[in-house]
């Protein structure tokens, strides 16, 4: 039997007369709390409370573990202990290993087990695990999707829906499960712009946290460049990549209760991630950039990019080894700058190109997996971003008598 | 006693936007600003970013003072009181977590080290923490009736 529209309309009607009752509904104070944080007017001061909040702890608890402890522990304790255990101080396995005899403090020794080991474990640990908590707090409360209305308006200018800060937050805490997220986006347009803005603009939490610690009083300022290149490459990207960006509707659950066992089991899978592939991947880094150093090959690089680091970005042409073990760990990466001299503006566009300038090696590999496509799409328009981008910034220095 | 309610939030919504201002002020004009027990913090993630959500909520609580007992309107005022909550919290975490390490005189701070990180001076959300607190009494008093 075949139904017209109208008669299917009608049969709704009855069905739902049978079986629907409409009784009077008093809403509750959390109903309403609800409805305050997702209206723009009332729900945009929320947001930039929430997120004060975010990184106010952020920053209290990393700095309370990294500062408070384990600066002590490893330039007091470890590193001396290795400096005069490890035989042989000019040897370049001591280089590797151990790092430079004369430092004093682990973030200029760059060995492996010195600098690597208090990287991941003293600086970028705690960052990790407190991202991740406030992450899985405002996940598990009923934020999110609140968060993701308010973003839509946003978000639909540069092509995406307000879904997309789903991914965006979750690559702040590591782009891989961040680009794994991009699937929950409908078109390949979409897709493609999530995934090419999460690898160039967001750094991840392991970043952030070294960042943190490295370059607190100029961090807003490199967060601020990051945003100002989500929002202008996205823009530009939605106007030149063909395609549908659909409109969604979204469900937004009441405001709840976490329970514990959720949260501590949220937090483990994700923190299993960190201990898995990011501390072999610190020290992997040291590693790398220990040999290529020994072996004169960034000393080559730095003078082949010399003309482009120092005349178009406007930084010293010793950030070419940073950039090399970027390609490992970005956090690394931002270590390695810190102990390089130069003035704060070309630490800010320094730590800027490091963060643009490739993702990650496990993002890399996420990036394949999704397709070759996207990713070859993605490298041109990393490589066209960063010049100028990093050209910007350098010219943004000189007009503001910085640079 | 609604009368009372209304005063009350409409006076707790006038210094906390005050207050929020202020904190603005004294960020742009960089200098810290101390007042007996109160300072400005003058730097701009909590002097600015932080002054700047104080001033929100003081917003929040001049929208919702009349007829606090209406849930549209309690709502308003327990989200003034909601992010008040989250610059003091923070402000709190801020103290803790350096009252602990003893920095260069060892693992853990003295006694009287610990004991004076929480003397004051304090910021403005701190100071208007307590106030605060009196939208859960609005609330209970909702939902008893």
């Amino acid at each position: 039997m075949r139904l017209t529209a109208d008669e299917r309309w009608n049969l709704i009607d009855e069905i739902s007369k049978e079986t629907v009752f409409l009784g009077e509904y008093d809403e509750t104070l959390r109903d309403v709390l609800g409805e305050v944080t997702v209206k723009p007017l009332t729900g945009i001061p929320v947001v930039i409370a929430v997120l004060y909040a975010f990184w106010s702890i952020f920053g209290s608890f990393a700095g309370f573990f990294t500062d408070g402890f384990f600066v002590k522990i490893f330039d007091e304790h470890w590193l001396p202990w290795w400096q005069s255990h490890f035989p042989d101080t000019w040897s370049w396995l001591y280089y590797i290993v151990v790092g430079d005899p004369m430092a004093d403090n682990c973030f200029e020794a760059f060995g492996m087990l010195t600098s690597g080991l208090f990287i991941a474990i003293g600086v970028v640990l705690p960052a990790v695990f407190i991202f991740y908590l406030m992450l899985t707090l405002l996940e598990d409360v009923g934020y999110l999707p609140r968060l993701a209305v308010l973003m839509d308006t946003v978000l639909h200018k540069i092509g995406l829906h307000g879904y997309a800060i789903v991914p965006t937050i979750l690559a702040l805490g590591c782009n891989v499960p961040g680009v794994a997220a991009t699937r929950i986006l409908e078109t390949r347009k979409e897709r493609f712009v999530m995934m090419t803005l999460l690898a160039i603009f967001v750094p991840c939490g392991a970043q952030l946290g070294i960042m943190n610690d490295v370059i607190p009083d100029t961090m807003g300022l490199v967060l601020l460049y990051l945003i100002a290149g989500y929002l202008i490459t996205g823009f530009v990207l939605n106007k030149i990549i063909p395609g549908k960006s659909p409109e969604i509707l979204m469900d937004v659950p009441p405001f709840q209760t976490p329970l514990l066992s959720n949260l501590a089991l949220k937090i483990w899978m994700r923190m299993k991630g960190f201990f898995t592939s990011a501390i072999p991947y610190v020290l992997l880094g040291v590693l790398v950039v220990n040999v290529l150093y020994l072996a004169g090959f960034i000393q080559w690089l730095g003078n082949v990019l010399s003309p482009v680091f120092v005349y178009w970005f406007g930084v010293p042409e010793e950030t070419a080894g940073p950039l090399i073990a970027a390609f490992l760990r970005k956090d690394l990466a931002v270590a390695q700058l810190s102990v390089i001299e130069m003035t704060w503006y070309q630490m800010v566009t320094a730590v800027v190109l490091v963060s643009i300038y490739f993702p990650c090696l496990a993002t890399f590999m996420m990036l394949l997996k999704e397709g070759r496509k996207e990713l070859l799409g993605s490298l041109v328009v990393l490589i066209a971003a960063v010049t100028i981008f990093g050209g910007l910034l350098h010219l943004i220095g000189i007009l503001a008598g910085v640079a | 006693m609604k009368k009372f309610d209304s005063i009350y939030f409409a006076l707790l919504g006038t210094a906390t936007l005050a207050c929020g201002l202020a904190d603005l002020i004294v960020t742009i004009s960089r200098d810290v600003y101390t007042f007996r027990i109160v300072e400005f913090p003058s730097e701009m993630f909590r002097g600015g970013w932080g002054g700047l959500v104080v001033t929100f909520a003081g917003l929040f609580y001049l929208s919702g003072f009349k007829n606090v007992s209406e849930t549209h309107q309690l709502s308003k005022v327990v989200m003034g009181s909601i992010l008040i909550w989250l610059i003091a919290g923070c402000d709190l975490l801020a103290m803790i977590t350096e009252s602990i390490p003893g920095g260069e005189n060892g693992w853990f701070n003295t006694m009287s080290g610990f004991v004076g990180t929480y003397a004051p001076p304090y910021t403005p959300a701190m100071i208007l923490l307590p106030f605060s607190m009196v939208a859960i009494l609005c609330i209970y008093r909702t939902k008893g009736s």
